[in-house]
């Protein structure tokens, strides 16, 4: 996945199988889906998310409780050491409102993820269908 | 020289006891893996009722505009799920899901039908549910009404929701729902449920044994 904007020389964050969900002709929400790593040996704080694709961004949480599910905004979003987190179907993902253009399954858009050391990571990730189950593939 | 052969014989037992004792685990244990390897299901992963539910009459409208109530459940096994077409993760993941259960089954999907039941009325007209449950599968059936008329349906199974806040848009607002996949059998009762996280073949497989254990 292409990272960019970060000023360091040595990476201090990866993000892998990042994926947008291309939304029904009826709906201005998307959700995106993504591991983010952390390489560093402290944790690392996600903030918030921009694009220049939407008019606003989130990060949110699917939580299911007795069965219901709800949508709670998630504030910030902190990666312990070596570790990673992981935002999927039904969990963790980021809220995507009001794609500026039209985007199918083919086109890419530009996220960026806002951290609490004032780092950018700016990520191209693909639109793509489906339930995600046939997109992750693993890494070595 | 008695003694030493009674002990040897008393020792002989012994083994022999021990070995038909590790005979019967192994042959417990390979029955098992075999079982397994069938992939037969003994537990499901679904709540089945013992006896199937009732459901009491219901008067609702599909994504073409034709009335739908009980005598649509008659006749076809029916995956009810309820959510709302501005939902972005939940539904479409589960749709996303469903058109999956609906290909695995192939030919098999002839006597199956998936109905999307709206808990979002007021923007979810026909039409809107029409490009809605197209855009996943041509055959899936979106179903609107009145409030209080799919009250009448979601209270007897149990299916909550609640208008929730979101942002500074008033039209903008999100629904907390229930997430779970409901099974409703051609006899137009209340089957089984599957509650979430659940994959496509999950619920292929139990769905085949529970229409197995039905006829």
């Amino acid at each position: 996945m292409a990272i960019a904007g970060s000023t360091l020389s040595a990476p201090t964050m990866d993000v892998i199988d990042g994926w947008v969900r291309e939304a029904p002709p009826t709906s201005r929400v998307l959700a995106a889906y993504m591991q983010i790593i952390n390489l560093t040996d402290g944790y690392l704080t996600v903030t918030g998310v921009t694009s220049p694709d939407f008019e606003t961004a989130d990060l949110h949480r699917t939580v299911v409780e007795e069965g219901v599910a709800r949508m709670l905004p998630v504030p910030e979003l902190t990666i312990p050491a070596g570790s990673s987190v992981t935002l999927e179907p039904g969990g963790l993902h980021l809220m995507l409102f009001d794609p500026v253009r039209p985007l199918q399954e083919g086109d890419s858009v530009t996220l960026v993820l806002h951290r609490s050391d004032d780092i950018c990571i700016t990520l191209s990730v693909p639109v793509l269908r489906g339930t995600g189950a046939e997109h992750v593939h693993h890494r070595h | 020289m008695q003694n030493t052969t009674r002990q040897a014989t008393r020792k002989r037992f012994l083994i022999g006891g021990i070995i038909a004792v590790f005979a019967m685990l192994a042959g417990t244990w390979s029955a098992l893996q075999l079982r397994d390897r069938t992939g037969h299901v003994d537990e499901l992963a679904a709540t089945r009722f013992p006896v199937a539910r009732d459901i009491s009459a219901f008067e609702l409208v599909d994504h073409r505009g034709k009335p739908f109530n009980n005598a649509s459940l008659q006749g076809a096994w029916s995956f009810l799920f309820f959510g709302y077409t501005h939902c972005p993760d939940v539904c479409p993941t589960t749709l996303s899901v469903l058109n999956s259960v609906a290909q695995q089954l192939g030919s098999d999907a002839g006597n199956v039908q998936f109905v999307f039941v709206t808990v979002d009325p007021e923007r979810d007209t026909p039409g809107h549910l029409a490009r809605f449950v197209s855009y996943f599968n041509s055959d899936f059936i979106g179903v609107t009404g009145k409030s209080e008329a799919i009250e009448a349906l979601t209270k007897q199974l149990g299916v909550l929701s609640m208008r929730v806040a979101s942002g500074e848009n008033p039209d903008s607002y999100l629904m907390d729902h229930t997430a779970g996949v409901f099974l409703v059998d051609p006899d137009g009762k209340y089957h089984a449920v599957f509650m979430p996280p659940f994959t496509a073949e999950m619920l292929v497989t139990n769905f085949r044994k529970m229409r197995e254990d039905y006829r």
